[in-house]
């Protein structure tokens, strides 16, 4: 099986017309420039201040003129290259196809062998790379819980974990703040050989999230200017919670979504001009009655794809959201729903990069058998939008000739190689047993599919010497940052 | 040179080649090999590898199918060669066919690639058959084994007549009937007196075995 399959889909899916596309950038810029975005880092305002920008030291708020905005942001390249350790493993952002990855940042794990819920921990983002590296639905790997057994140091050893198991592209959602991004960078620069061949081919991208409504996060924005600076793709992503830190319009969410995203984009390129960068933004809402957060609503989805088409407007690659939806069960009604739209819908809308599968409860819980059904959703859609052969060998029409009415088409050569080339369901329709045992029942078998994959799938391992320095690094790290 | 065509005509039963099946084993007539030979130690090992092939999940149904169609178009080729004593060994003799009024075909013919391919000799009578042409058939080709398949539920009360019409030819201790088809059942199969019911044509193996073997 090739190592990634990624969806190119034939059919296209737009939620907003030119017009309003138009309205929300029109209205992002007015914020940006009239209301401001806080940047609370001394080194960007300072940056921020050398180009131009208006800055006030008291509210640390940055107000950016659209001359400054779309000047920046002509640098940020529109495509470019995410790269794994080993061959057939690269996500080429072009628009020509959609990568998926996993969902990570879960803090509690259904325990691999009691299915008790416990807290998370390092051995279970291994655990999960291995899987993830085996399936070619993941095309990258965010780590998917904490590692809360190495303290300040979790989101390092998470990057361990996850480069000792999968050759897979790996992006960060955790390695924040200026020394651990730093550390960061060196183990990035030791999986690709040198710093040069880490910049024309990075293993490692980051995705930092911005502090809705309008702030961003000081430890996440100055870890962001030390990726830039370094090579390393940036995102930034926005999560505005209509009715709590966005307004409980979809519209005002993406408009306030994307003045959080935008600017620190152009803060990236100001740092670092052709620094590539990425857009992310998934709205929510908040549960009028509880103030909780609900994930699994239409208007979610409609943010999810709106978000895809605001990316391109700006000119960068998106990182769009789906899966990780609210509910707590896996094989239920709910999670089917609800991974189906989000799965859907940003792959037609032109995603480049999506994230991602395997968890629940809004994307805090890894159940480890939920990357195998969203494996299997994935794979559906990565045919559903294949469309359909209408060639001569998909018409069959020699074959319909040579059958004629009755008879039946099972002894037809074309039937053997065309059956073949379906792709199968397993885990609704898995290989009957002959040996006349009855099936177990639908999250049995997907645990058995991940339990055997788990045990049978071996990563290709780092070499000795990149695995020892992976190690130095991290013994640096703990004894400047502390354990 | 013998063991070289015997083992491209197990291969050509395995790659579900007909014409080159009936091909070699005309080539082995001609070189003088024993029919025999060729049928046991040529097809035979071909069907036995199609069938491990399909139940390791490698192969499909038409590939058992067009492996069956192989298998038979060198035996079309090789059983007129047989001499006067020669017989082909086969674990039964199966007439398969489905019931008057009803022209379902593809489950009785799964069947019989299946029971085919695990050694027993298949007479595929077709379908809308009489249960006279079931009677017919059994006398002829001195079948142990009936399947006779229905997919309607108004044409499985002719499974009953099969039954029947195999008791009044006297018949009935001489064969098993077994039955299948979509609205058949276990209780149908109990309740019309025949000797098995099977869900799929991969079960269908064990029931014809297992009624062969309570014999």
């Amino acid at each position: 099986m090739p190592r990634i399959e990624p969806i190119h889909t034939k059919y296209h899916l737009d939620v907003l017309t030119v017009e309003q596309l138009g309205a929300i950038k029109s209205a992002t810029s007015h914020v940006m420039e009239q209301v401001g975005v806080q940047f609370p880092s001394e080194r960007a305002l300072r940056v921020f201040a050398e180009h131009g920008a208006q800055v006030d030291w008291n509210t640390q708020v940055v107000k950016l003129s659209p001359g400054l905005v779309l000047e920046a942001l002509s640098h940020a390249p529109r495509s470019y290259v995410l790269s794994g350790r080993a061959g057939g493993t690269n996500l080429v952002l072009d628009g020509n196809a959609s990568y998926f990855g996993t969902d990570g940042c879960g803090t509690r794990t259904v325990d691999f062998d009691t299915g008790l819920e416990r807290r998370s921990c390092k051995d279970d983002v291994a655990r999960m790379a291995r899987v993830a590296d085996h399936l070619s639905s993941v095309a990258f790997y965010w780590p998917m819980v904490s590692a809360q057994d190495y303290g300040r140091l979790a989101p390092l050893h998470e990057l361990d974990a996850s480069f000792n198991n999968t050759v897979k592209h790996v992006q960060t959602e955790t390695v924040m703040g200026e020394g651990p991004a730093r550390y960061a960078v060196r183990m990035a620069e030791v999986i690709a050989g040198d710093k040069e061949r880490m910049r024309a081919r990075p293993p490692l991208s980051v995705l930092i999230c911005t502090i809705a409504p309008l702030g961003q996060d000081p430890e996440g924005i100055e870890a962001g200017m030390v990726y830039a600076e370094a090579g390393i793709p940036v995102g930034f992503m926005a999560m505005p919670n209509m009715g709590a830190t966005a307004p409980a319009s979809p519209g005002g969410a993406l408009v306030v979504g994307s003045a959080e995203v935008v600017s620190a984009l152009v803060l990236m390129q100001l740092v670092a001009p052709g620094a590539p960068v990425f857009f992310s933004l998934l709205g929510s809402v908040m549960d009028p009655r509880t103030a909780e957060y609900i994930v699994s609503i239409p208007q979610k989805y409609l943010c999810n794809v709106a978000a895809v088409q605001l990316a391109h407007a700006w000119g960068v690659p998106v990182l769009a959201g789906a899966y990780g939806m609210d509910a707590a069960e896996p094989a239920s009604w709910q999670v089917g729903r609800d991974h189906v739209y989000t799965a859907l819908m940003v792959p037609m809308a032109g995603a480049e990069i999506v994230t991602g599968g395997g968890m629940l409860k809004a994307s805090t819980l890894l159940v480890p058998e939920q990357i195998i059904y969203d494996d299997e959703i994935y794979h559906t859609h990565r045919i559903l939008l294949q469309g359909l052969d209408t060639t001569p060998d998909g018409l069959a029409l020699d074959v319909i000739e040579a059958v004629g009415p009755r008879g039946h088409y099972l002894a037809q050569e074309h039937t053997r190689q065309h059956l073949r080339r379906i792709w199968l369901p397993e885990l609704t329709h898995p290989r009957p047993r002959w040996d006349g045992q009855s099936l177990p029942d639908i999250r049995r078998r997907a645990r058995d599919e991940f339990d055997r994959i788990l045990a049978e799938h071996e990563p290709e391992p780092l070499e000795d010497a990149v695995k020892a320095e992976l190690r130095a690094i991290l013994d640096a790290a703990a004894r400047e940052l502390g354990a | 040179m013998s063991e070289d065509i015997l083992a491209e005509l197990a291969q050509a039963v395995i790659d579900g080649e007909p014409e080159d099946a009936a091909e070699l084993a005309q080539q082995a007539l001609d070189q003088g090999l024993d029919p025999l030979v060729c049928i046991n130690e040529g097809l035979t090992p071909g069907i036995d590898r199609v069938g491990e092939l399909f139940a390791t999940g490698e192969y499909f149904l038409p590939d058992l199918i067009i492996g069956g169609d192989a298998m038979k178009a060198a035996l079309e080729v090789l059983e007129p060669a047989l001499t006067g004593s020669q017989e082909r060994e086969v674990l039964g003799r199966v007439v398969l066919g489905t019931v008057e009024g009803d022209l379902h075909e593809i489950g009785k013919t799964l069947v019989g690639t299946m029971l085919t391919a695990n050694g027993f000799q298949v007479r595929d009578i077709g379908v809308d058959k009489s249960a006279a042409d079931f009677v017919a058939a059994v006398k002829e080709m001195g079948a142990t084994l009936v399947g006779a398949s229905a997919l309607l539920t108004t044409t499985m009360l002719h499974q009953q007549e099969v039954v029947e019409a195999l008791k009044e030819a006297g018949l009935r201790e001489q064969v098993k009937v077994m039955i299948g088809g979509a609205p058949v059942t276990q209780n149908w199969a109990d309740q019309v007196g025949a000797d098995g019911y099977s869900e799929d044509a991969i079960s269908a193996v064990a029931l014809a075995k297992q009624l062969i073997s309570a014999d």
